[in-house]
């Protein structure tokens, strides 16, 4: 790479390999000197642009986990990680993944934000060179659905469950006239779809009047609000994600739309949406997510949050109880298996249940989902926390928004 | 595909304003890029991080005061001018030194300052989303046309002409606007008479970029700061710059206008597939007009 630079600068790329040098060093989490092997944890996400909050906030949810199960020891043995930046690129990915596999020997890849990078992991590296791989922020249900495998886990919440926890709310409100508006890529589709299916099949007198389908992170919302609103449908499901949830809000709250229409958007009530717009956060939208720092208010979930803010400044996103309990997951089912196995790794992951911040979590044994329960909420300004959070939530169970077990085979054969 | 909805005079009226506001930030950011374009001939693609760059500066403006009515107006003077200062750093440093180079070279330059500059902002900011607000009496929406249109909006759309205006005034009643606008023409004969071209280079690079740090800071309360931003904006400046005439000030302006109407009416007659509005529009014009509405300068 540098090698071309010749001549001229000598000095510059002197600085530039020194630089890049210390980048590497500081990247590479070095594994301390350890007696025996240790379990070895290869974390692929994406660390540079917009993803890489979500990412880093996994990230210390995972270190933190990390930090009490080392104290311990795992096996006699401690879980040491290494990362790659995958820059949000599905062939980056890929290659790190591969690169994780067949270099560092690691025995777990965990990663990562983009659905796309995950799939194509879980499809050519995970089932493939039969490593097992935890997915713990993408939001795909094909990850655990459609395509899913032996080799692949999911730690989150998926747009699957996130559109039937929607529905389910949905369905025990009088609206029929729907309009449906996203960000037109997999995830506004995938949720717009299980949203309407479950619709459908918990109501089925509801009907779509409308559908807009804008470029993910449209700068400019309020054309397709103002047409939308001139529409007069009871309800609207939005199906927005990254940084599109902060454009839409505040063309929510610009619009004083929320005042006019009932509206949905699956991570409306998410902190990390929330908190940058302040006082600015429209009221009243329903939104769904799988945590909060702030609820349940049980001693475990205030202990997780404690010593996550002890250790990182600021409390944990959904990102870092998905880090969490995937750390968790790892280190019983190594306990359960008794040895450094994959294979036996996996069987005992298979309906593991571990303790986790919010309460009890099972790995489903059938399409290996962990089964996390929704919480549905309303946005509401909170003078304690001076922002807008989650309100009047109700808890669905894991039970409740997933589908069957059944469903999920049906995808998985065709 | 049935259109959204029935189409009324009133739809019509206020998706014409709501499609003017959005134009009057695009004119403001390629006003900027095809001033450079016009006057140095550069494609400038840092352009856009220009941009991300003056919503960024109006962030940490608006958060040092600790937000309000004087953050937001104190944050919309003073971030294009911290846009303005990188850019002149930039221009005398490096762009000084590649003028004379062919246009490729120029665009793979621009290219590589648009990657340092949004890796910069990722080292100052990092990569969190961020957000201002505007001042109260900006805030909510009043009814228009029978919808609700936001307050913010209105503003933009006075802002919008107000700029034109301004950088009318400019390039036509002062001095160096109009050495600027000459050597736009033609630089050769501008240096032949013994004005100090490089200087005016330097201007004309700094005043393009103080407009596209004055759109990313207008734009700043309505959107997520973020990373990302920047090419949210810079292929809809290129594209507006080339269909209203490379380099020609007027040119952006009906060229924004065309993209920000398009795109407003395309949502009103069909919703699912708005985004293809504006770009078909780009292609419509292209195939009538290759060179652009306006006379292009080069």
């Amino acid at each position: 790479m540098f090698s071309k630079n010749r001549k001229k600068s000598r000095s510059v790329v002197w600085g530039c390999l020194i630089l890049g040098g210390f980048l590497l060093l500081s990247l590479l989490s070095f594994p301390p000197q350890a007696q025996a092997r240790n379990i070895k944890v290869g974390i692929i996400d994406c660390y540079s642009g917009p993803p890489a909050v979500y990412a880093k906030d996994a990230l210390n949810g995972f270190k933190l986990a990390l930090k009490d199960i080392n104290k311990k020891g795992v096996l006699g043995k401690k879980i040491v990680f290494t990362t790659r930046d995958t820059k949000f690129k599905v062939d980056i990915a890929l290659n790190m993944a591969k690169e994780l596999v067949m270099r560092e020997d690691v025995d777990i890849l965990v990663g990562t934000i983009n659905s796309g990078a995950s799939l194509a992991v879980s499809e050519a590296v995970a089932k493939k060179e039969k490593v097992p791989f935890i997915v713990w922020i993408a939001k795909s249900e094909r990850i655990t659905g459609e395509k899913g495998h032996r080799y692949v886990f999911s730690t989150g919440e998926n747009t699957a469950m996130a559109g039937k926890a929607g529905a389910v709310a949905l369905s025990k409100k009088p609206y029929v006239r729907y309009w449906i508006a996203g960000d037109d890529y997999e995830y506004g589709h995938a949720i717009a779809n299980a949203a309407w299916r479950n619709l459908k099949k918990l109501k089925p007198d509801v009907e779509v009047i409308g559908k807009s389908w804008w470029k993910p992170g449209e700068p400019d919302l309020i054309p397709y609000l103002t047409s939308i609103m001139a529409a007069k449908p009871d309800a609207v499901i939005f199906c927005t994600g990254g940084r599109s949830m902060t454009n839409i809000m505040k063309a929510i709250k610009a619009t004083n739309m929320a005042k006019k229409v009932p509206i949905w958007i699956h991570t409306a009530t998410d902190h990390a949406v929330l908190k940058p717009l302040g006082k600015e956060a429209p009221e009243g939208v329903m939104g769904t997510m799988d945590y909060h720092f702030y609820y349940p208010d049980t001693p475990s979930n205030r202990s997780f949050v404690k010593a996550f803010k002890a250790a990182y400044g600021s409390p944990p996103g959904f990102p870092a109880f998905h880090g969490y309990i995937t750390a968790k997951f790892i280190a019983e089912a190594f306990e359960k298996a008794g040895k450094l196995n994959k294979e036996k790794f996996i069987d005992a992951m298979e309906g593991l249940k571990i303790e986790g911040p919010t309460g009890t979590i099972e790995m489903r044994a059938c399409d290996h989902q962990a089964v996390l329960p929704m919480f549905l909420g309303v946005t509401k300004y909170s003078p304690k926390y001076g922002v807008v959070i989650s309100s009047n939530i109700v808890t669905l169970r894991g039970d409740q928004v997933m589908p069957s077990c059944e469903e999920i085979m049906k995808e998985r054969r065709k | 595909m049935e259109p959204g909805h029935t189409i009324t005079l009133a739809a019509v009226g206020s998706h014409l304003l709501v499609g003017l506001s959005r134009a009057m930030i695009l004119f403001i950011v390629s006003s900027g890029l095809s001033f450079v374009l016009g006057v140095l001939r550069v494609p400038n693609v840092a352009h856009g991080s220009l941009y991300m760059i003056g919503a960024f500066s109006a962030y940490a403006v608006f958060t040092s005061i600790g937000g309000g009515s004087t953050g937001f107006w104190l944050a919309l003077a003073l971030a294009p001018l911290v846009v303005a200062a990188v850019s002149f750093v930039a221009e005398r440093s490096l762009f000084c030194r590649l003028y004379e180079r062919e246009h490729l070279m120029l665009l793979l330059f621009t290219f590589a300052l648009m990657l340092i500059l949004d890796d910069l902002v990722k080292i100052i900011w990092g990569a969190e989303y961020r957000s201002i607000m505007a001042p109260d009496y900006f805030k909510g929406s009043v009814t228009i046309f029978g919808s609700s249109f936001p307050k913010y909006n209105l503003f933009l759309l006075a802002a919008g002409p107000v700029v034109a205006v301004g950088l009318w005034l400019f390039t036509n009643k002062t001095k160096i606007g109009k050495i600027a606008r000459a050597a736009a023409v033609d630089r050769e004969m501008v240096g032949a008479v013994g004005i100090n071209v490089s200087w005016i280079f330097a201007f004309a690079f700094v005043l393009g970029c103080f407009l596209a740090g004055l759109g990313g800071a207008l734009m700043a309360p309505t959107v997520s700061i973020t990373l990302g931003m920047d090419h949210d904006i810079i292929i809809e400046a290129f594209l507006i710059v080339t269909i209203g005439g490379l380099g020609n000030m007027w040119g952006a302006m009906v060229g924004s206008l065309i993209f920000g109407i398009t795109q407003s009416f395309g949502v009103l007659l069909w919703p699912q597939f708005a985004i293809v509005f504006p770009y078909a529009a780009v292609v419509v014009v292209l195939l009538a007009r290759p060179t652009g509405l306006l006379k292009s300068v080069w």
